[in-house]
């Protein structure tokens, strides 16, 4: 398991990132490495070009700009776990970064790497949906931004471009009566979920699920939340029997009943 | 003379481990570690395909890339592996024909792995595809197609009986049916297989690293297989990364690397990656059982049948074959620890289109347990009596010893009845069962299970091989310090340590005065390695012996030297002094000195040097060690997941040489037992593809999944020296049965009761589900 | 910006347990391979290449990473400790110590990994919990000890360090 030759490309900064990729149409953007490495020590991915952005630091901030936090492309998984103002604002982001693989992992893998890459199991493209993020993209020419629900296109696949760099992704602050619940099931910690859910409830009963895992991206769904649990879960299975599961589709549809349910808890626990 | 075993002082402590200060600080040298300048890496082109004749293979760009020293298919390297015992043999590169995905076709030689890689990626191999045979069912219909054309699919078959079988099954008042399915899993090592060789050109001979539990076995398979003498031939293995068993067969790739480091006249190493482990290390556990049993209404169980089907994969493991492994040892302490008088079996092992079936810790052991275990839980609750009731019931007591069970095995004493109670009072079986009725009533569902073990132990032979004794030698330096050699194959479990701690006793010396060296087959006295748990007791008899025998010529010498006489002298400390004079002693490097320098000075006819080589055969076939385990877990409705909330450990393996590293081997065999009752499968699709070859598919207990455990011991000595029994088997014999057990019993408003391992969550949810759609 | 061309070698400078080092790397190697055979630091172990047993963590600017799912290039930069980098010049460390004390290794491959994670977590969270060196360590796979006992090293280490601080 040793990665096939690939011309290794380190630019100094983010521009230079962008004509690189220009140049090298068969190039790769490599940023934590998480998924790529694996895949290219598997030999499974085979890039021509690697466009190494892991270094640039003007896509590791942080910042609240305009009633959105907006993450930088390179901020790593355990850092947005752990931010504060992350934590603060949008609690469920922070617990949902923590989820990701192991802590080892998780001090490499990258926000922009995580959503560029659309794991149909990974917590934090579901996060981007769930939380209605925009996700910012940029080529030599410009920048664009696509909101997060139409980013994901499928297994593995988004609307970024081969010359195109995730540059940020913006989460808006939501309204205060807003409130949000994550759950998820992997069968040891530290492995992708088998089911995940982010639930989202407004003032009234109204909502959104976001579920992962359970096909080949996030997939969200509106709903009004009825009150009693039985009514709730059968709303639930009722929405999760539309989804494309794959292997054990039974079980997974049961376990995104689960997940929806838990997730719906702890958004009524009342956490934002 | 004073006995100085009778008053140990390191054997039965918890000695810290010898080896761990060059571990802790990175400077063990595992295989990986070993280079030598000029030294190839290899890479092998393995099959994609489980069944199908090999048309043609281009290694043409291969051969021209640069850094590429040699691209070998089977005419450069026509080698074959083969079990004695079978008409079967497989050739180190796949000839005309593959049969399983990940055998070896071609194999190159680079500069370095990365080159190789790149070389294996430029071989194209046209092939013809064959159906496949992928379980043993099929295999066992006639007419499936052969795996090896000509030869019946089923390469091993046996039916035994008890006299009166058929008479006490009918005469029963009950009978229930089960059939018992067992998944394949595999040892995963943290280090992988690996192999290196290199030839001294000056003399010829040829060195062979690899990291492997009986030096001395790979050795002799080597020379056999390669047709070299055994003095040509050095096996050293270095630090090994744990094996399991795994390590201790003869692989395709080993005589590869051999055979080019003698043609290509260069050092060569091949190092596994975590996917050639599981497409390529022999695999475990891959049967179905089909299970009688026959019982009166008071619990007792009177007559046992099994029909015992075991997928041994493509070609039979040398020197060990896990399908004969895991049926007829099995076979043979089916019965496990109850008095069940009659037993009737059929064995049939068969040939598939899957990796080799060989030897993973405990190799029958997870089987019968969890038959043996099933089928009491299952009489409990036909008869709505309490699981340990019927235990109690049905359990060899003290009385029985020594025990001749169906299968004619003895069983020597052991403690089994005790360490069931005791493990119940661990556990606190009483107050469980209030929690769970209490929880029950909440929609929580928690359960116990409970495993009384077996565990055959030191016998002659095992996948170590069939050497039934072991060898060392003791020899004092000219400096009074002490080095030992045995022909084992520790992989982790201390025997520098263990081995150290019953010389230095019998030597009166500190234990860490003691080197014990392993695994050079240039140092170490022919033996048989490690596997099958027999190093303690025999590996640790030898020790004894060899020590008793130094110590015997050391108190010789001090007499001779101190004037007095032999009955007055003792070793302790370092020195020899003559009792009841303190005053008048010598310390052992003085007595060193005297027998290396100053021969005049030694008494008549005693030779020069301080060096003995003693051997060890132990006076049974086997000695049984026992125990209880029992583990509580909490099964999730809402997801499936199972977590193991206590774990109990009642152990009997004789003396105990040293109580922590007895501890460490039970905690690792639990958790291994929670991987294979809950995690761990190696899974085949329908076209025989094997879907689970990386370490994210196969999953291995991590520390999260795995519990803090209680255990207590007793120590029922064997007839062997030191009293000592094996252990390194016993804790994932007995653990995946209490947690099956566990499940069995969390679940049992659901009617549910467990039959095949592992279990997994999306299994538990099926079984809730039918349950409340039935109900 | 620099360019590599697929199959050259250039020569990188990488800061190890305090040194620098410069070597001579295929952009395509793997920290691992590199600290391991071209510093010959073998105490850094391989077992998966895949960044799920842990076996290669070695701690990068003081956090554990992965050293088989990084490129020896990217790692220009970066201050990286591996076992040898926290082994005193005699003696062991005490957690090292802990470990022996414990019984918190086997066979010892998982071991040098199992240290440095742990190392990281005392020196963020000095006194942990059970469940938080658990969680901690779950990255970080073992197939002999079942964790017990690797547990416990670790907790004691924490226990004698903060008795120390007290002192
Ligand atoms: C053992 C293990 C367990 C894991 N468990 C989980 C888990 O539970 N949940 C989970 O979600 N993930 C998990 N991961 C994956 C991890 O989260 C990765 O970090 C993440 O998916 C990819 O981020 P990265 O920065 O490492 O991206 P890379 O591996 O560098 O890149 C991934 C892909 O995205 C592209 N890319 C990266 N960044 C950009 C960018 N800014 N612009 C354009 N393209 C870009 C790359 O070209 C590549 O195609 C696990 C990984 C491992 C090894
Ligand atoms: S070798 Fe890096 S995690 Fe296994
Ligand atoms: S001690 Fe062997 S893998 Fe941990």
């Amino acid at each position: 398991m040793k990665p096939a030759a690939f011309e290794y490309v380190r630019p100094d900064n983010l521009q230079g990132a962008l004509a690189a990729l220009r140049d090298h149409p068969d190039g790769k953007v490599l940023a934590g490495g998480q998924s790529l490495i694996p895949l290219m020590n598997f030999r499974l991915s085979r890039p021509q070009a690697l466009v190494d952005i892991s270094h640039l630091t003007e896509l590791t901030g942080i910042s609240v700009v305009d009633g959105a936090v907006e993450v930088g492309a390179l901020v790593r998984h355990q850092q947005l776990h752990e931010h504060e103002e992350v934590r603060r604002l949008l609690p469920v982001l922070s617990e949902a970064a923590g989820e990701v693989g192991h802590w080892a992992i998780r001090n490499r893998g990258t926000l922009g790497g995580s959503l560029t890459h659309a794991d149909p199991a990974a917590e934090l493209p579901a996060a981007a949906v769930a939380l209605r993020a925009t996700v910012v993209l940029a080529n030599a020419d410009g920048q664009r931004e696509v909101p997060a629900e139409s980013f994901f296109l499928g297994f593995l696949t988004t609307d970024i471009q081969p010359d195109e760099i995730l540059v940020a992704v913006r989460f808006p602050v939501p309204p205060a009566d807003v409130r949000y619940g994550f759950a998820e099931f992997a069968r040891r910690p530290g492995d992708f979920a088998l089911a995940g859910a982010f639930v989202e409830m407004g003032g009234d009963a109204s909502g959104s699920i976001t579920w992962f895992g359970v096909s080949g991206g996030p997939e969200r769904r509106e709903l009004d939340f009825p009150d009693d649990a039985q009514a709730r879960k059968a709303a639930f299975a009722e929405l999760a029997a539309e989804f494309d599961t794959g292997e054990d589709a039974v079980y997974r549809r049961k376990l995104a009943v689960t997940v929806a349910e838990q997730a719906y808890q702890k958004a009524r626990e009342g956490r934002r | 003379m004073a006995d100085i075993a009778s008053r140990p002082q390191f054997t039965g402590s918890r000695v810290t481990r010898l080896e761990d200060a060059r571990l802790v600080s990175g400077q063990g040298r595992y295989l990986d570690d070993v280079e030598f300048p000029g030294m190839l890496e290899v890479a092998f082109v393995r099959s994609n395909r489980p069944a199908a004749k090999i048309l043609k293979i281009d290694v043409e760009a291969a051969r021209k890339l640069p850094g590429v020293k040699a691209v070998w298919t089977h005419e450069d390297c026509p080698l074959g592996i083969k079990n004695a015992g079978f008409d079967c043999t497989q050739w180190v590169l796949a000839k005309d024909e593959v049969r399983y995905v990940g055998e070896p076709v071609v194999a190159i030689a680079a500069e370095s792995r990365y080159v190789a890689e790149d070389a294996a990626d430029l071989v194209q191999i046209q092939y013809e595809a064959l159906p496949p045979v992928l379980d043993v069912r099929t295999a066992l219909k006639e007419s499936t197609r052969q795996v090896h054309e000509g030869k019946s699919n089923v390469f091993f078959h046996r039916e035994r009986k008890t006299d009166g079988f058929d008479e006490a099954f009918a005469a029963a008042e009950h009978r229930l049916s089960e059939t018992f399915i067992f998944h394949r899993q595999t040892g995963a090592a943290m280090e992988n297989r690996a192999f290196a060789a290199v030839t001294d050109p000056f003399t010829g001979r040829l060195t062979c690293y690899c990291g492997h539990q009986s030096p001395h076995e790979l050795r002799s398979e080597l020379c056999e297989m390669l047709d070299l003498p055994e003095n040509m031939v050095r096996v050293v293995v270095p630090e090994v990364g744990g094996a399991f068993g795994i390590k201790a067969s003869m692989y395709p790739e080993y005589l590869v690397v051999a055979w080019m480091a003698l043609k290509l006249r260069r050092p060569v190493k091949w190092i596994s990656d975590r996917q050639e482990s599981f497409l390529a290390d022999v695999h475990a556990r891959d049967g179905v059982h089909d299970v009688e049993v026959a019982f009166n209404s008071d619990g007792t169980i009177v007559a046992l049948k099994d029909h015992m089907m075991a997928d041994g994969g493509a070609y039979t493991a040398v020197p060990f074959c896990g399908a004969i492994g895991e049926t007829v040892t099995a076979a043979s302490v089916l019965t496990g620890p109850y008095k069940i008088p009659h037993q009737a079996t059929v064995i049939d092992c068969t040939y598939s289109n899957k990796t080799p079936l060989g030897a993973y810790r405990g190799v029958w052991g997870p089987i019968a347990s969890f038959i043996q275990e099933g089928v009491v839980d299952r009489v409990a609750r036909y008869l709505k009596m309490d699981p340990a009731e019927v235990r109690r019931v049905n359990m060899l007591s003290d009385e029985d010893f020594p025990y001749r069970n169906p299968s004619k095995m003895v069983y020597d004493k052991g403690s089994y009845l005790q360490s069931m109670e005791d493990a119940l009072r661990l556990i606190g079986y009483e107050d469980f069962r209030k929690r769970q009725a209490e929880l029950r009533k909440q929609g929580r569902y928690i359960g116990i299970g409970i495993s009384v073990f077996v565990e055959p132990t030191a016998s002659a032979s095992s996948e170590a091989g069939s050497v039934g004794y072991e060898a060392c030698t003791v020899r004092v330096e000219p400096n009074g310090t002490v080095t030992a050699a045995l022909g084992l194959g520790p992989t982790g479990q201390g025997h520098e340590t263990t081995m150290a701690q019953l010389i230095a006793d019998q030597l009166g010396v500190d234990v860490t005065d003691v080197v014990v060296l392993h695994g050079d087959t240039d140092s170490a006295p022919f033996g048989g390695g490690t596997g099958g748990s027999r190093s303690g007791t025999i590996g640790g008899g030898a020790a004894i012996t060899a020590g008793r025998e130094m110590r015997q010529k050391l108190i010789k010498l001090a007499a001779h030297a101190l004037e007095a006489s032999e009955e007055d002298i003792e070793l302790c400390d370092g020195k020899a002094y003559v009792t009841g004079v303190p005053a008048k002693s010598m310390t052992i490097r003085e007595l060193a000195q005297l027998a290396y320098t100053n021969v005049k000075g030694l008494p008549p006819g005693m030779q020069p040097g301080l060096e003995v080589v003693a051997r060890y055969l132990p006076p049974f076939r086997v000695s049984f060690s026992n125990g209880t385990h029992i583990a509580a877990v909490e099964v999730h409705t809402d997801t499936g997941k199972i977590d193991v909330i206590d774990y109990a450990v009642v152990n009997d393996c004789g003396n105990l040489i040293n109580p922590t590293i007895v501890e460490g081997q039970i905690h690792g065999g639990v958790a291994q037992g929670i991987g294979e009752a809950f995690l761990e499968e190696l899974r085949y699709d329908r076209d025989g593809q094997l879907v689970t070859t990386s370490m994210q598919d196969y999953l291995l207990p991590a520390s999260v999944e795995v519990p803090r455990m209680k255990i207590e011991h007793i120590q029922t000595p064997s007839a062997a020296e030191g009293g000592f029994k094996g252990m390194g088997e016993g804790s994932l014999i007995a653990a995946p049965a209490a947690l099956i057990g566990a499940v069995s019993d969390a679940l049992e408003p659901f009617g549910v009761m467990v039959n095949a391992m592992p279990v997994t969550p999306a299994q538990v949810l099926a079984w809730v589900d039918q349950a409340e759609t039935s109900a | 910006m620099e360019t590599t061309k697929a199959r050259e070698v250039v020569q990188i400078t990488l800061q190890v347990n305090g040194e620098a080092h410069t070597v001579e790397v295929e952009p395509r190697m793997l920290l691992a391979d590199v600290i391991r055979h071209k510093l010959g630091l073998t105490g850094t172990h391989v077992g998966c290449e895949q960044g799920v047993c842990g076996a290669c963590t070695v701690l990068v600017d003081g956090e554990p990473q992965r050293s088989c799912l990084m490129f020896a290039v990217q790692a220009q930069g970066h201050d990286i400790t591996t076992i040898e980098g926290v082994t005193p010049e005699s003696g062991l460390s005490p957690l090292q110590a802990a470990f022996q004390k414990h019984h918190g290794l086997q066979c010892g491959f998982c071991t040098p990994a199992m240290i440095l994670t742990s190392e990281a977590l005392l020196r963020k969270h000095p006194n942990p919990d059970e469940a938080q060196v658990r969680e901690a360590l779950s990255g970080n796979l073992c197939r002999c000890t079942g964790y017990q006992f690797i547990v416990d090293s670790v907790l004691d280490a924490a226990a004698q360090a903060s008795k120390k601080e007290g002192q």
